[in-house]
């Protein structure tokens, strides 16, 4: 049958990586809620059985090849440690500028934020807000609420509003652009670069870290990050 | 072999937020995540006419991003509009084919793909149709992954009329075109996190 020759092929892409095979389980009812020991895939729906990951493994839907689940090798400390590096990263690309240009003896730099300024005239002032929406004030949030949530993991205790914080996390994973950012700088070196003197500051290398920081912690999203929260709740049942 | 069940089957539920399997014991009118207390939908309700209002407003608003020009530039050369296919047609001719290809992409091939395959896939849910479902799952992946990169017109705009600011020698400002350009990546990405990609393999008789 097709199903068969899809999963035989998704075994042979991935055995490099130790596939994790997935059987089909049918879990019996019974009365608790929480079903931990069982997969269900986002983008079809198909039930698994969960199975221990180990490193470097990538759980994939038999139908639709989705990531069902991934190894997670990022514990609370190396999170925060990754999150300190990332608002680290942060404030250089907002202090410092990421382009400047020379023409006469007058200099102009460019950041996140006189980008966004220069975008506030009338009522394009729109994509004035767009612009700082995705590149300032979602990568922001995504520092400060992992920082909330990790500075109680590691202090052993389920933070404050976790719920609701972690449904914010991932509510706005879609809407941060700081890698796009980063390209339309590059872009617009080699754009300018023809008529003026264009050099690149240390804003764009903290643009490039913070990017590669932020990827990494996408990464762990969102399984990681809610066992950290199960795991330190002593009080709970 | 074994039969792949879907959730219902099997009297489970997916929360789509925190990725929780929940098992459905007593079926109440307002069914929430007992990890992360969001809302539990069988199928992301009004999915496909949400999805299709988003895409409509999205190719509206592309009208207008390309028509009006996206940035004015004045100085010794003189001033002019620039709409973004004239900005890319005048990277090609000074040579800078790569450049002209990026923005080409970011600016025009991706919005494209996006609507092409967003409508794709509204038809071919609409007619329950059992077409390459895995391939469309892959395509609806493909939409979510790309829908960020338009925003690359906006940024080169915002940095670009940021540092040229040399009254005599030379200033660039944005124009009305970039507003409604990025409301076009904002409609088409709020149309592809309103799709339910479960859709596509739902078996409706």
């Amino acid at each position: 049958m097709r199903r068969q020759r899809r999963f035989a092929d998704c075994n042979a892409r991935i055995c490099s990586n130790e596939q994790t095979t997935l059987t089909m389980e049918l879990p019996d009812a019974r009365q608790s809620t929480l079903v931990n020991t069982v997969l269900i895939c986002r983008d079809c729906d198909t039930v698994y059985r969960a199975l221990t990951l180990r490193r470097g493994d990538v759980a994939l839907c038999r139908r639709c090849e989705s990531v069902l689940s991934r190894y997670v090798g990022t514990d609370a400390e190396s999170g925060l440690a990754l999150v300190i590096a990332a608002a680290i990263f942060f404030a250089i690309a907002n202090l410092t500028p990421i382009l400047s240009i020379e023409v006469g003896g007058v200099e102009t730099k460019a950041n996140i934020w006189f980008a966004v300024l220069s975008l506030q005239q009338g009522w394009i002032s729109v994509a004035a807000f767009g612009l700082a929406f995705t590149t300032f004030l979602i990568p922001a949030a995504q520092i400060l609420l992992l920082l909330w949530v990790l500075l109680f993991a590691r202090a052993k205790r389920r933070p404050p509003g976790f719920g609701p914080v972690m449904k914010l996390l991932h509510r706005i994973r879609p809407w941060s652009m700081t890698e796009v950012f980063l390209l339309g700088a590059l872009v617009a070196i080699v754009k300018l670069a023809n008529w003026v003197h264009i050099t690149a500051g240390a804003g764009i290398w903290a643009m490039a870290g913070l990017t590669v920081v932020l990827a990494i912690l996408g990464r762990c999203d969102p399984a990681a990050w809610w066992s950290i929260g199960a795991r330190r709740r002593p009080w709970s049942s | 072999m074994v039969q792949l069940r879907q959730s219902f089957e099997v009297g489970l539920l997916l929360c789509r937020t925190c990725g929780q399997a929940i098992s459905r014991t007593s079926p109440s009118a307002d069914p929430r995540c007992p990890r992360c207390e969001s809302r539990i939908e069988h199928r992301t309700p009004f999915s496909t006419e949400m999805t299709l209002a988003w895409l409509v407003a999205g190719i509206i608003l592309y009208v207008p991003a390309n028509v009006l020009p996206v940035m004015h530039t004045s100085g010794l050369l003189g001033e002019a509009d620039s709409t973004i296919l004239g900005g890319i047609i005048e990277f090609w001719r000074a040579g800078d084919w790569d450049i002209a290809v990026l923005i080409f992409i970011a600016s025009v091939a991706v919005p494209f793909t996006k609507f092409i395959a967003i409508g794709l896939l509204l038809i071919t849910v609409r007619k329950n149709s059992r077409w390459e479902r895995h391939q469309r799952t892959t395509l609806y992946r493909i939409v979510e992954f790309i829908g960020c990169w338009s925003m690359l017109d906006v940024i080169v705009v915002a940095l670009t009329s940021a540092l040229l600011q040399f009254q005599m020698l030379g200033t660039a400002e944005p124009r009305a075109g970039i507003a409604f350009f990025c409301a076009v990546v904002f409609a088409t990405m709020l149309s592809a996190l309103s799709f339910d990609p479960r859709l596509i393999w739902d078996r409706r008789t």
